[in-house]
Formats: structure tokens, C-alpha cells, sequence
């Protein structure tokens, strides 16, 4: 019997130090530079930025120079910048608390069929509240068509909200048209930046963003923290209320060492995007070029070009997500899937589906994201097995039809 | 409950499925069974002598609890007579595998089904039953709901300029060969190109067939167009499966109804399927 346990410890022992990470899209090991930029607000620089002693106005001064941070990453200035608990949070409060607190201009929102499950949730809370939501649909690869935003704009709309990029599939939108649009017609425009932060460079200006949300933990700062940029005249109805921090619009005590690890995560970000993303690049086109050809129907879901450099997603015909994955997990390699069968409703990935999927299809899907911690070597061991998961899947499928021959 | 939180067992079960694959002979006989919902498939082959089970096989598409749950059912059944497999409930095969989680217990635990219908099929007479799709093409005639509205706007009954549908999702519906005709040519201008058919399987000459099959073609079968969506254009269609009369959205930028006589002269729409 003990055999038999020091052989399972062994395993295990052994299973970790294999261990591979591909799920960077889920979540994301904070950085020691970060964890080494946090240590001191828990012991040393605890203050309160509310309280008028020294020790307070310390704490002023970090989250002021952290909201200015934030601000050069996306080029605004730091009296836009607001601190939440979450990219969920800041997505309630833009959207949500735009809606409420703007509801006499119209009660109308366009948003993408493809936006993250969260602000598909609103919206169906929206409706449910009187509002109307239309939802633009995307082309085969995920972007977001242009005129069919244009085509739903009335003077009743008085937000629209596209994601910067997928967190799914990868695709980067075309936000600086929509921007445009969005502008021309006087409407505000917000973006869920999460998935896109740290790969490609924001800039609110530019692209005529009004609101726009960000997360700590997706730049490999700590969960915990979110950002929501409110430009200058922009006005929401707070979600939480109490002592007035964030001007009013978010109260609660600022969760300061979530934020200084976030400022760092964002300084750490800036510096290394250009390097790191084409680092990502190199992973993601390796991955893509050796699954597509080494692997009989298989396709890239999302775009081939306007595509998040950490981001790799494939669809296999005639086998299930799931079973995709548990194979992984079963090597020690963690990886991600839209199928039905491995979400919490059963419900196969809304994004998928919008790009045209068929249910039985968007079930057979594979999400691979790299980052900042991804060697060479994972990537390649990940590339090896990934024909054999595939072929023994398929082996068990009643659906695989190999192509006849010419 | 995490949907994954499996027992060992069934992790055993999946790493090493015992009884993959079919079976063929006179002695044999096959129950599908799947779940719209989910997504699952499950086929059960079972050569019976002597009113017994011989031997069993299957084939699963589907997620970890749905391998593993056809996998146990096979070893469960073997040996064991018609009446007693027929005993064997989707509770008893969860049981037998330390439980499942809560989310699956319905829909990937349809083994049992699939191993009764088989037995039914055999007492039935329907021995290596075959897809039943040896009867007429029937395709899909009337006007199809939103069709009149989107003419020139997606729907079209004849392809003029195929360069025009470059990069767009097509669906095309089937009408015959000519149908098979233009999504073959469609894919040279488009990675998605969707043949939905009432069928059960496409029907033509072998030679256009197999081109068919070898082709990028998605086919789609026992689908019927129900209705035609979209602000302005095309943007999804509503399709209804046949097989679980379950609705879905399927979202394409365009729909052939091809034709090769007249544009339907009447707004009025139809859901009746001509036999």
C-alpha cells in the first residue's frame, strides 16, 4: 500500500515539474516585480488615502502617482481614471451605470455579438429594465462589420460598446473606425480593453474612446482590481455607495496594494509590449502554421492577421472540447475550449456561434493562449501531442469521416 | 460542482475505453442516441446469439463522462441477455462509475439508451441497420419565411457573379445536383460554404459525390430552413433539426435557394415540406 503511494507522490512530483501552462487568457501569475512592488503597502506604507496624517498623505501620493501611471498607458490624464474591485466592476459601472444615469437622452445600446459573456449579462439585465440592446453581428473571423453599426444607431442610442479585442478567439476590432462612428453621431463609445491590454497599444485619444475598462490580473498584476477610464464629462450612476473615494463614483477604501501592483504591472507592461508581443507572434504563427497543416480538418477560428499575438484557436471537426481537454490535463498540459460541455450552462461559446459555427462545431474547439512565462519548449511539447489527442478522439467519434481519396 | 469533477474510474474509463468501434454481421444490431443540448452522440453495435450479448461496441462523440459512461455500459452488458441489459438504467452505469457530477448525470449518461435502442432495433429485425436514406430526394420547396424580403439583399436563386461571395458564409439550399454545382464553386471563393438538405445524406452521381465529399462543403443534414433574420441583410437563419426537432440559429451573410425557373411570385409563406 505505501508502495503504492510513494509511487503516486512520485507521479505527482514528476507531473508538476511538467507541468505546462496554455491558459494565459484565464488567468495569469502575477510577476515578482509585482509581488516585490506590493510587500511594502501590507506592512509599511498601510495607510488610508482618506486619513490627513503622514502616514495617509503617503498613501495619497502612491495612488495618485499609480492613477497617472495608468493614465500614459492609455494616454489620458489621471483625474479620468477610476479604481474598481474587477473588469466586471468596471464593466457594471460603465455600462450599467451609464445607462441608469443617462437613461432620459434614450434607452437604447449597441453592443457586438461577441463581447464577453459579463456585458452580455447587463445587457440582458438592461432589457429586462426597460432598455433596448441591439447586437451587431461579425463576420466569419470575428470583427465586428461597420456599417452594421452604423445601420443600428437612432436617437435613441446612447452607448455603444465593442471589445478591443476577443478574449476567445483572439480578433482585434477595428476600434478606431467604430471610434469614429461612435463620434460622429455624438455617442459615447466604451471598450473592454482586457483582453487586448499589454499585447497592443491603447490610446483612448486616437480612437475616441469615452469609457474603457481594464484588469490588473490579465497584465500579470493581482486579481482584485480593476480600472474604468471615464473621460472628462462623462457621467455614471455608482454602483456602490458609501464614502465617496473615486469621486464619488466608486466608495470603498482603495485597495491600495492591489493598485501599486498594478501600476507596476502597467509600468512593467509598457516597457516590454513591443519585445514581448513579438516573442507571442513567433509562438502563435508556429502553433497555427504546424496544427493546420499536421492535422486534417482542423481551422483556425478567428482572424489570421487582426489577431491578439497570444492567442491561438482551433476547431477540430467531429470530436469535443471536453475530451480535448481533459487529454491535456491528463499530459499536464493546461489548455481552454468554448464546448458546450465544459461551460457552467451547457451552452456552447456565444462567440463561436456568432462567427458562424454550427453547435456540433464550435463544441470541437481548442483555445491556446501563450505569455509572459511560455518557453520555446512548451510550445513544441504542445505541438507534439497534440495530433495523437486528436486522432484517439477520433478514433471514438460515430462523426469522423476521413476525406475520400482523389 | 466543477462539470469536470469526475471519479477516477470514469478518468480510467476515458484514458482506456474498452469495446471501441462497430461491429458488422448478421447477428448485429445498432441504437444511436443523441442529445441537442449537449451535444453528445453515442452508438452501441450488439451481436446477440442465443438471446445474448456476444459482443458489444461503440462509438462516442462527446465529453469525458459521455466516454466513459459508454465505455462502462459495454462492460456492464456484456454476456447478459437481452431482458437483463434491458434492466440496466442510466443511474445503475453513473453508479457503477462512483457517480457523476450533477450537470452531467443527464446529459452525457445516455449510454444506457443507446444499448436499448440497440436491443430494440434487434428484436425488431433491424439487423446492421443502415441510414434509411434509400427513399426519394424530397427537397425543400415552399417560401421560405423572410426569403421574399431579402431578395438582393443576401437571397439570391442563381449565382451570376460568384467572385461577389468572396469570404462571405453561404448557405446553400439543396435542389439537386445543381445545388452540389454551386457550393463546389463557391468554395473556391470561400472557406464557408453550408449544403443544408431535408435528407438524411446527399444523393447525386458518384462522381459529383465524392467531389462533394472531398470538398470544404459543411453538409448539413436533416436541417430545414425555417426563416430568414437579419437588420436590413442577411445576418443568421433560423434552422430546424430534424432529428431532435430542436430550433437553431445558424448566423451566414447569404442564402441560395437555387432555381432554375421562375422567382416565386407569392409573399405568402409555407412551412409545409411537399412529400
Amino acid at each position: 500500500m505505501s508502495e503504492k503511494i510513494e509511487k503516486i507522490k512520485k507521479n505527482e512530483k514528476e507531473e508538476k515539474r511538467n507541468d505546462i501552462y496554455l491558459d494565459y487568457q484565464s488567468s495569469k501569475p502575477v510577476d515578482p516585480r509585482v509581488i516585490d512592488a506590493m510587500i511594502p503597502i501590507f506592512s509599511v506604507n498601510y495607510g488610508n488615502p482618506s486619513s490627513l496624517h503622514g502616514i495617509g498623505d503617503q498613501a495619497t501620493e502612491l495612488l495618485e502617482k499609480n492613477r497617472e501611471i495608468i493614465g500614459k498607458f492609455i494616454n489620458t490624464e489621471p483625474n479620468e481614471i477610476l479604481f474598481t474591485s474587477s473588469a466586471t466592476e468596471s464593466i457594471n459601472l460603465g455600462i450599467l451605470g451609464y445607462a441608469l444615469r443617462n437613461k432620459r437622452n434614450g434607452n437604447h445600446i449597441i453592443i457586438s455579438e461577441v463581447e464577453h459573456i459579463s456585458l452580455h449579462n447587463i445587457a440582458k439585465y438592461l432589457e429586462k429594465n426597460g432598455f433596448r440592446v441591439s447586437k451587431v453581428p461579425v463576420d466569419q473571423y470575428g470583427r465586428v462589420k461597420i456599417n452594421k453599426i452604423k445601420s443600428r444607431i437612432t436617437d435613441q442610442t446612447i452607448l455603444i460598446s465593442v471589445q478591443m479585442a476577443n478574449n476567445e478567439i483572439g480578433t482585434i476590432q477595428p476600434i478606431k473606425e467604430i471610434g469614429e462612428i461612435a463620434a460622429e453621431n455624438n455617442i459615447p463609445f466604451h471598450t473592454d480593453a482586457v483582453a487586448a491590454q499589454g499585447q497592443i497599444p491603447i490610446d483612448v485619444k486616437k480612437n475616441n474612446i469615452s469609457l474603457l475598462t481594464l484588469s490588473s490580473n490579465d497584465i500579470y498584476g493581482p486579481k482584485g482590481v480593476g480600472v474604468l477610464y471615464l473621460k472628462k464629462g462623462i457621467r455614471v450612476q455608482p454602483q456602490i455607495i458609501g464614502g465617496g473615494q473615486e469621486r464619488g463614483f466608486r466608495s470603498s477604501t482603495e485597495n491600495m496594494s492591489g493598485i501599486v501592483g498594478m501600476g507596476k504591472a502597467v509600468e512593467i507592461a509598457q516597457q516590454e509590449m513591443d519585445t514581448e508581443s513579438k516573442r507571442l507572434i513567433g509562438f502563435r504563427e508556429k502553433i497555427i502554421k504546424e496544427i493546420i497543416e499536421g492535422i486534417p480538418q482542423t481551422y483556425l477560428n478567428g482572424h489570421p492577421k487582426h489577431r491578439l499575438p497570444n492567442n491561438s484557436h482551433f476547431r477540430f471537426e467531429a470530436i469535443e472540447g471536453e475530451s480535448i481537454l481533459l487529454s491535456f490535463k491528463d499530459l499536464g498540459i493546461a489548455v481552454s475550449t468554448g464546448s458546450a460541455c465544459s461551460s457552467k450552462t451547457l451552452e456552447p461559446s456565444h462567440t463561436l456561434i456568432a462567427t458562424g459555427l454550427l453547435h456540433e462545431e464550435a463544441h470541437g474547439s481548442l483555445e491556446i493562449t501563450t505569455g509572459r512565462f511560455t518557453t520555446q519548449k512548451d510550445i513544441e511539447r504542445m505541438i507534439e501531442v497534440t495530433p495523437g489527442i486528436v486522432k484517439r478522439l477520433r478514433d471514438l467519434s460515430p462523426l469522423y469521416k476521413e476525406k475520400p481519396e482523389n | 460542482m466543477k462539470s469536470t469533477n469526475y471519479s477516477e474510474k470514469v478518468l480510467e474509463h476515458f484514458k482506456n475505453p474498452r469495446n471501441v468501434g462497430t461491429l458488422d454481421g448478421s447477428n448485429v444490431a445498432s441504437g444511436r442516441v443523441g442529445n441537442p443540448t449537449c451535444g453528445d452522440i453515442m452508438e452501441m453495435y450488439i451481436e446477440v446469439k442465443d438471446d445474448i450479448i456476444k459482443d458489444i461496441r461503440f462509438q462516442t462523440f462527446g465529453c469525458g463522462s459521455a466516454v466513459a459512461t459508454s465505455s462502462m455500459t459495454t462492460e456492464m452488458v456484456k454476456g447478459l441477455s437481452l431482458d437483463q441489459a434491458l434492466k440496466i438504467t442510466r443511474k445503475d452505469v453513473a453508479n457503477e462509475l462512483d457517480g457523476l457530477p450533477p450537470i452531467k448525470m443527464h446529459c452525457s449518461n445516455l449510454a444506457a439508451d443507446a444499448l436499448h435502442e440497440a436491443i430494440r432495433n434487434y428484436r425488431a429485425g433491424n439487423y446492421n441497420k443502415e441510414a434509411s436514406g434509400t427513399t426519394e430526394i424530397k427537397p425543400q420547396t415552399n417560401v421560405i419565411k423572410g426569403e421574399i424580403d431579402y431578395i438582393g439583399k443576401g437571397v439570391s436563386y442563381q449565382v451570376k457573379n460568384y467572385a461577389n461571395y468572396k469570404d462571405q458564409r453561404v448557405l446553400v439550399l439543396f435542389k439537386g445536383d445543381m445545388s452540389i454545382e454551386i457550393a463546389l464553386e463557391l468554395t473556391k471563393h470561400t472557406g464557408r460554404v453550408i449544403l443544408l438538405t431535408l435528407e438524411k445524406e446527399i444523393k447525386s452521381d458518384s462522381d459529383l459525390r465524392k467531389k462533394l465529399l472531398r470538398s470544404d462543403v459543411k453538409l448539413l443534414y436533416e436541417a430545414k430552413l425555417l426563416e430568414i433574420l437579419g437588420e436590413g441583410d442577411v445576418e443568421k437563419v433560423e434552422i430546424l433539426d430534424l432529428d431532435e426537432e430542436e430550433k437553431y440559429e445558424l448566423f451566414v451573410d447569404a442564402v441560395i435557394i437555387p432555381e432554375l425557373l421562375t422567382i416565386p411570385s407569392t409573399t405568402e409563406c409555407s412551412d409545409d415540406v411537399p412529400l
